[in-house]
């Protein structure tokens, strides 16, 4: 590891970056993210259809539908002859049938008037929604594949939602770098939807402005009534605790240590160029199985899926991930190990570091 | 560019506005952001825009930022209490509960558990996606507001709203009536699982005990009891705290779908992957959980226990097992007769010998009596008596033995496990379960190598109707490798929250008489929805045999004239009895009709309440005041209520107290006399039966009990784990609102002491204090020599085919209805936010395979048929899935299908012979019945379907 991987790049102008990494390994699938993010920020208002947090099964077309496919960010390293940044890439906002509806249903009538239809969404024929293709993945039985993704806005270091807005609606906070949709200012263009790659911002028809996932703001600002400093919900709700919350440039953290020491913790589709400062530990998988019922040494995940995903630094990732389990199977100890287990529940949330400045 | 948004924008909005209701609208958004929403078209915002001010370069220089106040007061609330979910999950979690203007807004775990053993990962937060939107149900669609007498045909949802005085006078009058004519015993109260909210168990059952009624069991009911524990370990079950998966080196996670029915402790499993730990997950499926193992072993269906057994061959043929264990722990050095299949006992081979005393031979051939047989020591449980060895038994002997009936060749049940275990070779395994040769050879290998080795077992082979030899064969591996009484060891079953902390003081509570009318539900069931008439001749006559014997006590009882008269009233709460029960057709269409009041209890419009006659509205769990525990943890916390029950809604004690005081009233207006009980020495006294209840039978205070917070009060005071005898310290109610507190000790249910540091592991009193074991031969015993078990061939465990399967032919698909991640049980299937995440119906997994050989696609409607019944809903295909199995994650409600059907309506009703008996036979202290730990179970794997698909169907 030479001293330059240990560089932290903040965007220029911003003190501070907020940052979040997110062990797949862990990841259930469970969808306690996606309701505590539901039940704090979009339940009414026009925000029903919103997942700022989504959880979707790779692989798959997700949600929104096929947003992989929806263009955004920008031009690819090659395109912009490897200059810093290139030009944006041109996107598409998706329509409404590719989020789904917020389903309201007949339970007054099924239950308390007489009706004998069965409990079904009202005037509405479902056709996808933000979980349609949970556990579906790919390949045949018995070596078929599938993990979770959990999703929010990566508020990037290079937002391309923030150079999409025409009225510079969209900005990057100095003090942590949360990238907000002014809620005041914006007039719903949707630039920014058609903008970003992960399509991570919504439009909010009954407001008639863009919303999206706001790294829980107010709760690391300790904003409550308790005065309390608290991690954004879908990171404290998470049963297995598969996310670290932190900042990139708070070196002695955990964050910085995965992502820029250990190098196992990968930006999502990197190609988009925006930066993303949400990480993943990529996922491993058992091995395939023959047809008579043995055990082979093959990787069930094939390898091209992930570096599609997380770029050409997924091999190596895996690799030294694997190389750690292998030491602490033979009775050693690892760092990169205690880093992925809450035994020490101190270095999950590191909020309150630069408290002092 | 702009036209282009233009066009879009117009579209969209037109699409995206219909979609929102203004209700919804009003919710969502506060003041502020009303204010914002202006109402300006686009004309006016591009004028604006003309206008706009100067933003230079947005990141990290943005000068209007007040606005950012909008999402900071979203962030707000008013107050919060600690409470929890009374859903049988084994979760058990500790939430906060927010309220912010006089209604539950959100909840979010609490995450205070204090930590016992800094080694393991942190036990906080516990909870997952259906406790974070229990809040939906406080104030939900379907939230029941007042009582209701139904007007239209049960199940029709036609009800009327009565007053609280009238349905307490009607369901009184009935009661009155019944037990007055000496019916009490056609009483039936269910409701499951003590161990979710105590209080409100007890609630019920106190008023039902208090009636002379009949209190239904649902461990065994729901198949959730291993049978092969008692059989095997005489005792219900006993498993590890959930933290003490990662004290294991070894894991093999044995059709317990853990990522998707344990998620608050899924923690554990996962990281233990982070500490060396190897994890192998047999699933049939490449499972929730296969994912993240390190390595998965696929059986086909229904071959747990060849798989088991096949690797138990494995252990015992490379000699990879644990002599000492054997020895000492089990009953495998015991001689056997040849000639009648029986155990050696002392009797047969000396004059005065004991017909409970078994036999061995130690090194000198010499014949020695077993220590800690059930003829040596007093009674089922004794910690007086031991097991620990004064001679060396050999396990491999085969020798004549003089007898009174002559000379009789005995040999070792060791030698008889050798047997049945050369069966199951490499191919034969290969063969039956699809695993390879080499594959589960390594497996055991590698099991029966680690220093601690551990199973999690669960529902996936549990819901067999030969659980019990499943049960009895994975048992074996932990046995035979000495993987029992230590950390990071054992074979945890988790299924259902059926284990009580807390014990005593709850049965004191729930049952003050100390007579207990207790029942079998899957025999209660099942005899009443006709199972004699729709089952084989073999099993009609051991039913009729075990009830006749009184091994397993049947309601109503028989009269003396040898009538038996109906069941005919039944009183549900914190279940969905209806909806869950197997055999569905047969409990619609004989069982219910033989009720006359069905009384269902509940925050919700459950299956059950649609289909009963009259519906009390209850508090929901953020309204009342109880406790929480499981086996999954060793900490007690409580219930608060956050808000005042809702509209009319009561808590279960209040309802149960008031129900009570009307009995009474009603009784002592007509100066009824009491009622002789049948069965017990004690009168039911209806006059007295208010004040029966709310006085502390163990103080003799009158009036006591008049509230749930004294009733929690009472289990914490009488409980040896929450104020123990010998320890000056107590658990308090006040104490666990602040925050959960670990148990002080364990009462006398348990097998281990709880201590310092330690996560919780059972069996330590026999294992490592060498206590006998609460079985017949005082070891752990794998075989069993009761006639039944000799008739049927399964004195040792043995892989069998049902025999009883519908015809493969006509119904290719074999049935599996696991538990799914959406819901507990039928609680969370019908809530909006959950099904939103889903496809807001019932849906089948099926693989593409046989998806397309049926010509069906992803979203289609199909049937699914056998010939008890079909239901319809919708495909998803699941390349995941193995061939031949049509998977539907269970417990939908009946009206979430349209013919009212549900996924109990394909399964028959099966009751296995081997779970009626008692043993021994005379006097039971190994297996006899009681209700939740020793009964027959209601399984529903054994089940073969057939998919088609519906013209013109395309997911409704």
């Amino acid at each position: 590891m030479s001293q330059s991987d240990h560089h932290v790049h903040l965007a220029d102008g911003v003190d501070h970056q907020v940052a979040m990494v997110m062990d797949l390994n862990k990841c259930v699938g469970c969808q306690t993210c996606t309701v505590a993010c539901k039940t704090n920020w979009t339940q009414g208002g026009g925000r029903e259809y919103m997942y700022w947090n989504n959880v979707e099964t790779k692989p798959g077309e997700g949600y929104p539908r096929n947003w992989e496919e929806s263009g955004g960010g920008y031009e690819s390293r090659e395109q912009a002859h490897d200059s810093a940044h290139g030009n944006r890439r041109e996107g598409t906002i998706p329509p409404q049938k590719d989020y789904g509806r917020a389903w309201e249903f007949n339970h007054e009538q099924v239950m308390y008037n007489g009706s004998d239809e069965p409990l079904r969404p009202v005037d509405n024929d479902p056709e996808w929604g933000p979980n349609w293709d949970e556990d579906k993945g790919a390949g045949e039985f018995p070596n078929s594949y599938y993990f979770y993704l959990p999703r929010i806005c990566n508020h990037c270091t290079h937002p391309s939602c923030v150079e999409a807005c025409p009225r510079k609606a969209i900005y990057k906070r100095q003090e942590d770098g949360i990238v907000l949709v002014d809620q005041d200012r914006c007039r719903g263009y949707r630039y920014c939807v058609e903008g970003c790659p992960y399509k991570k911002v919504y439009y909010n028809a009954v407001k008639k402005t863009s919303e999206k996932c706001i790294f829980c703001y107010p709760r690391i600002e300790g904003e409550g009534p308790d005065g309390e400093v608290r991690p954004p919900s879908c990171a404290a709700d998470c049963p297995p605790q598969l996310r670290v919350v932190g900042f990139l440039d708070d070196e002695e953290g955990p964050i910085h240590k995965l992502v820029n020491e250990w190098q196992v913790a990968l930006r999502l589709h990197p190609e988009y160029r925006t930066e993303p400062n949400v990480y993943y530990i990529p996922p491993f998988a058992p091995p395939q199985h023959s047809d008579d019922g043995e055990t082979l040494d093959i990787d069930r995940i094939p390898r091209t899926y992930l570096e599609n995903l997380f770029g050409d630094d997924v091999h190596d990732a895996l690799d030294t991930i694997e190389r750690e389990r292998d030491k602490v199977r033979r009775g050693g100890s690892s760092e990169l190990m205690d880093l992925l287990t809450t035994t020490n529940p101190a270095q999950q949330y590191r909020l309150e570091v630069f408290e002092d400045e | 560019m702009t036209d282009r948004h233009e066009a879009t924008e117009r579209d969209e909005s037109n699409t995206l506005l219909s979609g929102v209701d203004r209700r919804g609208f009003l919710k969502g958004i506060g003041v502020a952001g009303l204010l914002g929403a202006s109402g300006t078209g686009l004309a006016d915002d591009f004028l604006r825009m003309d206008g706009l001010e100067v933003v230079d370069d947005p990141i990290g220089n943005y000068p209007y930022r007040d606005w950012e106040d909008l999402y900071r007061e979203e962030w707000d609330w008013d107050s919060t209490a600690r409470s929890t979910h009374s859903v049988n999950c084994t979760g058990s979690c500790s939430w906060e509960v927010f309220v912010r203007n006089g209604q539950v807004w959100r909840e979010s775990q609490a995450g205070d558990y204090p930590r016992f053993d800094e080694s393991v990962p942190d036990p906080n937060p516990r909870g997952c996606q259906k406790g974070a939107c229990y809040s939906d149900y406080v104030n939900a669609d379907q939230r029941i507001k007042y009582p209701l007498r139904r007007t239209g045909a049960r199940g029709e949802g036609k009800w009327q709203r009565i007053s609280w005085d009238e349905a307490l006078t009607e369901i009184a009058e009935k009661l009155v009536e019944e037990v007055t004519a000496g019916r009490y015993d056609a009483i039936s109260g269910f409701t499951p699982i003590p161990a979710m909210s105590p209080v409100s168990f007890a609630s019920g059952s106190r008023l039902v005990n208090l009636l002379g009624g009949v209190s239904h069991s649902f461990y065994d009911w729901y198949s959730d009891l291993p049978p092969g524990q008692p059989i095997t370990w005489g005792h219900q079950t006993d498993n590890a705290e959930s933290a003490d998966w990662y004290n294991a080196d070894y894991i093999v996670a044995w059709g317990s779908n853990i990522n998707v029915t344990r998620i608050p402790d899924a923690k554990y499993f996962l990281e233990a992957g982070y500490n060396g730990t190897k994890r192998v997950g047999v699933f049939t499926d490449y499972s929730q959980t296969a994912i993240h193992c390190d390595e998965w072993i696929g059986p086909t269906p229904g071959t747990d226990t060849v798989l088991a057994l096949g690797m138990a061959r494995t252990i015992v043929d490379e000699e990879l097992y644990d002599e000492a264990h054997l020895k000492e722990q089990t009953d495998m050095p015991l001689l056997v007769r040849e000639d009648t299949g029986k155990f050696l006992r002392s009797a047969d081979i000396r004059d005065g010998g004991d017909e409970n005393v078994f036999v061995m031979q130690d090194a000198d051939g010499t014949l020695r009596t077993a220590p800690g047989s059930l003829g040596n020591r007093a009674g089922k449980y004794d910690s007086e008596a031991s097991i620990e060895l004064e001679f060396d038994p050999q396990l491999a002997v085969d020798r004549t033995v003089s007898t009174g009936d002559g000379d009789v060749r005995v040999r070792t049940v060791w030698l008889r496990l050798r047997d049945e275990l050369a069966t199951y070779t490499p191919e034969y395994v290969n063969e039956e379960s699809g695993v390879g040769q080499e594959t589960h050879q390594r497996v055991a290998r590698e099991f029966a190598q680690a220093e601690r080795a551990k199973i999690i077992h669960g529902k996936g082979v549990n819901d067999w109707y030969h659980n019990d030899l499943a049960n009895r064969a994975i048992q074996l591996l932990v046995t035979l490798t000495g993987n029992l009484g230590r950390q990071g060891t054992g074979l945890d079953h988790y299924v259902g929250q059926e284990k009580m902390w807390a014990s005593h003081g709850f049965s004191e509570l729930s049952y003050p008489t100390g007579n207990v009318r207790g029942v079998a539900t899957t025999l209660w069931t099942y005899y009443h929805a006709g199972i004699l008439d729709n089952t084989d001749e073999d099993t009609a006559r051991r039913i009729r045999e075990s009830v006749d014997n009184g091994w397993m006590p049947l309601y109503p009882a028989e009269r003396p004239n040898g009538s038996r008269p109906d069941p005919s009233v039944m009183l549900v709460w914190r279940g969905n009895y209806f909806n869950q029960a197997k055999g569905n057709v047969a409990v619609e269409e004989t069982l219910w009709p033989k009720l006359d009041l069905v009384v269902d209890i509940n925050f919700r419009m459950d299956s059950t309440a649609l289909y009963s006659d009259i519906v009390l509205p209850t508090a929901s769990h953020y309204e009342k005041y109880d406790l929480s525990m499981t086996d999954m943890h060793s900490y007690v916390h409580p219930f608060t209520p956050a808000v005042e029950p809702l509209g009319e809604s009561k808590t279960d004690w209040e309802i149960f107290r008031l129900l009570a005081e009307k009995i009474q009233e009603i009784a002592t207006e007509r100066g009824l006399a009491p009622v002789q009980d049948r069965k017990f020495d004690r009168e039911i006294d209806l006059q007295s039966v208010y004040d029966d209840y709310v006085r502390d039978w163990l103080t003799g205070e009158e009036g006591a009990l008049e509230a749930d917070r004294a009733a929690c009060e009472f289990i914490l005071d009488h409980s040896e784990e929450t104020n123990p005898q010998d320890v000056d310290d107590r658990i308090t109610f006040d104490q666990i609102e602040e925050q959960p507190r670990r148990f002080l000790a364990t009462g006398d249910h348990w097998t281990s002491p709880i201590e310092e540091g330690e996560a919780y592991t059972p069996w330590k009193q026999f294992v490592q204090d060498k206590e006998p074991w609460p079985t017949f031969t005082g070891r752990q015993q794998y075989y069993i020599d009761h006639d039944w078990f000799l008739d049927l061939g399964e004195e040792l465990p043995t892989h069998k085919q049902p025999t009883n399967e519908q015809d493969p032919d006509e119904y290719p698909l074999r049935y599996n209805t696991p538990h799914g991640r959406w819901s507990i049980h039928s609680t969370w299937r019908d809530n909006e936010t959950l099904l939103r995440l889903q496809r807001g119906e019932p849906v089948v997994y099926l693989n593409p395979d046989d998806a397309a050989a049926r010509d069906v696609e992803d979203g289609d409607t199909v049937r699914l048929y056998n010939d008890l019944g079909s239901v319809e809903l919708q495909v998803k295909i699941y390349p995941s899935g193995e061939p031949g199995t049509a998977r539907m994650f269970f417990a939908w409600e009946k009206f979430q299908f349209a013919s009212r059907n549900n996924f109990n309506t394909l399964v028959p009703m099966y009751m296995k012979p081997t779970q009626l008996v008692q043993y021994p036979e005379e006097s039971g202290e190994h297996l006899s019945f009681s209700p939740n730990y020793w009964g027959p179970t209601g399984v529903n794997s054994d089940v073969r379907v057939e998919v088609e698909k519906i013209d013109g169907g395309d997911g409704e």
